[in-house]
């Protein structure tokens, strides 16, 4: 089945995080204090969600040194920068900051030696003292830069929690998305974002719908203008984000199209290469979206709980049809 | 489909009144419209995403139509972003 999410209205998004933006978010949860003379450093940015030891580079083998992940510098690292000799310590220096690496981090609150620092400053390239273990550090640096680093997109399109499931609406501008979701926020639904989704992937089958900053719970209605749902509605209303788990496409009622009508099969979209349900509904007078959309989401928990109301019935027709036939046989060949 | 890049000319950028001004004359046609500003793109015939680029006097937009009328569309989306939204300043 053919999505709108699947052409023109997703748009990707670039991942990377400067030093400076890293340094002002995690700072506290991971006791960094900056090492430099002066903050040049801060302006690098950080395109690898990936730590390095580099502890093969300090001995001098530099061969497939991953210089574009942030290096981490731990006691076993220190204890063998100090045994070097001056001459060999800038030297190793030089040709490690040379590498261009994003930023270095040295755990345990080790005060690396000066001339590391200085190298460091040549380069432009920041140096933190870290007072967490490596292990800890690593932790809980890695699940932040891959927070930042998750593949994500901006979809055109709104998305509501209706009983707990995440509903995207997708459509063209104008087809009433917005009036959906305010419809469903009356009747006690909560609002996530309307108009421009930013979808993440969290984990390898989990995508997460949020708003943007900017936006917030507004959204605009047709004849009405811009209203805030928060405001309006209360904070039962809103959702920060949530977990995308059916797609609804909003279309025009077309003659042409055939639309399902057993809902056995079930037809899928690919968001971010996560594979969900997509139900196409096509908008005609008289017809009401809101109720429809309860449906579908029910409908998708009891497919999540094993049931399957279509197959169910389908099975039970068959059954009957089934009886039926031997019933007649029977009597057929019931002749005296 | 057509691509063309402005500047945004007037003082106060595009704030509420002339994102209203611009999905009014993107949804007249048929083509769809996006606008993309650094690596935000939005569709132009939604004022939220237009609101949300919060394109500021001096910088750059892209506007991309697609579509059987995109000629015009793309004419008069221009004409509106260069006059400035009948804004004096």
């Amino acid at each position: 089945m053919q999505s709108p999410v699947g052409q023109s209205y997703i748009f990707a998004i670039m991942s990377e995080i400067s030093v400076e933006r890293l340094y002002a978010a995690r700072n506290q949860d991971l006791e960094l204090t900056l090492l430099n003379s002066g903050e040049a450093g801060l302006n690098k940015t950080i395109q690898n969600p990936e730590l390095h030891r580099p502890g093969m580079a300090l001995t001098g083998f530099f061969e497939r040194f991953p210089n574009r992940r942030i290096q981490v510098l731990g006691e076993t690292e220190m204890a063998f920068l100090i045994r070097l000799t001056p001459d060999r310590l800038a030297e190793i220096s030089a040709k490690l900051f040379d590498y261009d690496v994003p930023m270095v981090i040295v755990t345990k609150g080790i005060n690396p030696p000066q001339a590391f620092i200085d190298a460091a400053d040549k380069h432009k390239t920041s140096v933190f003292s870290c007072r967490l273990t490596t292990a800890v550090l690593t932790n809980r640096l890695s699940a932040y830069l891959d927070h930042i680093f998750a593949p994500s997109v901006n979809v055109h399109g709104t998305l509501v929690d209706v009983y707990g499931v995440g509903l995207l609406y997708t459509g063209k501008s104008g087809i009433g998305k917005s009036e959906v979701a305010l419809d469903l926020v009356e009747r006690g639904h909560r609002l996530v974002a309307d108009d421009v989704v930013k979808i993440t992937r969290t984990a390898p089958d989990v995508i997460i719908g949020s708003g943007s900053e900017l936006l917030g719970h507004h959204m605009e209605i047709r004849g009405v203008g811009i209203i805030d749902i928060e405001e309006l509605f209360g904070i039962r209303a809103i959702r920060m984000q949530k977990r995308i788990e059916v797609e609804v496409s909003l279309s025009y009622w077309s003659e042409t199209e055939d639309y399902e009508r057993l809902g056995v099969e079930d037809h899928r979209t690919t968001l971010l290469a996560v594979q969900i349900p997509i139900v196409s509904v096509p908008i005609s007078p008289g017809k009401n979206i809101t109720v429809i959309s309860e449906v579908i989401a029910m409908n998708h928990m009891l497919k999540v709980y094993g049931e399957n109301s279509a197959i169910e019935f389908s099975k039970k027709l068959s059954q009957k049809l089934g009886r039926q036939a031997s019933t007649k046989d029977y009597l057929e060949s019931d002749f005296e | 489909m057509l691509k063309k890049s402005v500047k945004i000319m007037n003082k106060l950028g595009l704030h509420a009144r002339p994102s209203a001004m611009l999905v009014t004359v993107a949804s007249r046609f048929k083509s769809e419209v996006f606008f993309t500003k650094a690596d935000l793109r939005v569709n132009g015939k939604s004022i939220m995403g237009v609101m949300m680029l919060a394109a500021e006097k001096g910088s750059e937009i892209t506007i991309e139509v697609d579509g059987a009328d995109e000629v015009q569309a793309m004419e008069q989306i221009v004409q509106v972003v260069q006059s400035g939204f009948g804004e004096n300043d």
